[in-house]
This record gives C-alpha cells, structure tokens and sequence, in this order.
C-alpha cells in the first residue's frame, strides 16, 4: 500500500456492471524525495475524500475487500484510510493536506 | 518481499474498521539508495505486528504472507505488513547507508505487539 494525494475525480457511464456506483479518485503517490511522480493511479473511494487528501491506498484483495462487494468485482485499487498524519525520522513531518507539511528538522 | 528501513508513521481516523489498532509505518526499500543523489521513491506502507522502531532494516512481505504475518489469513483492507526485524546482513555488494545505523531504541514493548490508540498523539521526537 502506498500514500498518495487525491488529485481528482473520474466519473465512467460505459464500465463494468460491478463498477456501477462506485466513487473514482485519481491519486498522485507521495515521494519522499518531495517531488510529484508523473504517473497517477485510479482508486475507488468508499470513504469519501476530497482533492487535496491524503489518503491509504490498498490493492488488489485488500482493495476489493474495502470495496465491499465481494471479489468478483472489476478493480483493484482502494482507499483504504484518509491520512491524519505522517512523520517521519528526519523530523519532517506530513499532516491530511499539503498545506500542513513541515520539512526536515535542520 | 524486500529489505526496507522504516523512515516514518502513518496515522489516520478515518478509515476501514479492521485498520484499527494497526500500527502502519512508512518503509523505504534500501535498494532505491543504490544510488548517492538518485530520486527517492513511492515509499510503502506497511502494518507492523512486530513493534519495529524508527530507522530499523525490515523484512516487508506483501498478500497472503502479510495477512498471515498479522494474525490471520482472512480479509484485511492491507496487503504489506512487516514479517521480520532485521539483526543483521550480510550483503558484500551493500552501499555502506545499508549499515548506517538511523535507528533508535527498540520499542519498549517489543514482546507485546504495540497497540497504537486510535485517538493517539503522536509522539514528541527528543522529548
């Protein structure tokens, strides 16, 4: 599983039958080196965050098991948890949204 | 399964029931460190039965061997938790940050797994 900022919303009319319902986020991984990947992932939402949260990301059963639909559904990417805070043992610490980030101590 | 360092701690409310009471910490693989000055990486979350402290070398399985790993093989909203707490390696080819010792003391609670308050602060680094 993997930290990552939610960056958008994705809304499908044509898609699988056991997808109907369900809530597309658009999730940019966290980096510790501070600087945004270029690739994003899709993730369902059944906790409803918002842009600009961070949230858990699971995958594959954990993720279908957080869908709670079973496992014969067509995904394989959840949150799993909306992020209060992380810290870390360089002393920088990250909190739900960027604006509460605090860098390294020096 | 890889060989990673925890570098941070994750805390969250909202979040899937059996999440509860999980300890989930931030572990960076040691290979992405190969190179001096290379672009860190997407880290990994993983939940950790073991009580691994700050700065320790992990062993980090994913699936099946994660779910077993803590306690169970049922159905949990994670697939990464921590199997093992490195005491040492031996890896010639290893960049010497591999053997840099960031870690800090053992957890005080090292044979009863932490359980880490939902509500809990985080704690005061140096205090």
């Amino acid at each position: 599983m993997l930290v990552g900022t939610v960056v958008g919303h994705v809304w499908s009319t044509v898609k699988d039958p056991s997808l109907s319902g369900l809530r597309f986020l658009v999730v940019q991984p966290y980096t510790l080196g501070g600087e945004p990947t270029a690739e994003t992932l899709v993730a369902v939402d059944p906790l409803g965050a918002g842009i600009g949260e961070r949230v858990l990301v699971v995958f594959g059963r954990a993720a279908r098991h957080a869908i709670g639909r079973g496992h014969d559904i067509g995904f394989q990417t959840a949150v799993a948890a909306i992020i209060d805070r992380m810290e870390f043992n360089d002393g920088a610490s990250v909190g739900p949204t960027a604006a509460h980030d605090r860098p390294p101590a020096p | 399964m890889f060989l990673g360092r925890v570098v941070g701690e994750v805390w969250a409310t909202r979040k899937m029931a059996d999440l509860d009471g999980k300890r989930l910490l931030v572990i960076e693989a040691l290979d992405e460190r190969r190179e001096p000055g290379a672009s860190k990486v997407t880290p990994v979350v993983a939940a950790d039965p073991l009580g691994a402290a700050l700065g320790q070398r992990v062993i980090v399985a994913f699936g099946k061997a994660a779910r077993v790993a803590c306690g169970g093989d049922g159905d949990y909203a994670f697939e990464a938790a921590i199997v093992g707490i490195v005491d040492d390696f031996e890896i010639p080819q290893a960049p010497d940050s591999w053997r840099e010792n960031a870690g800090g003391e053992p957890r005080a609670q090292r044979s009863a797994p932490a359980r880490v308050e939902r509500d809990a602060k985080p704690r005061k680094r140096g205090a």
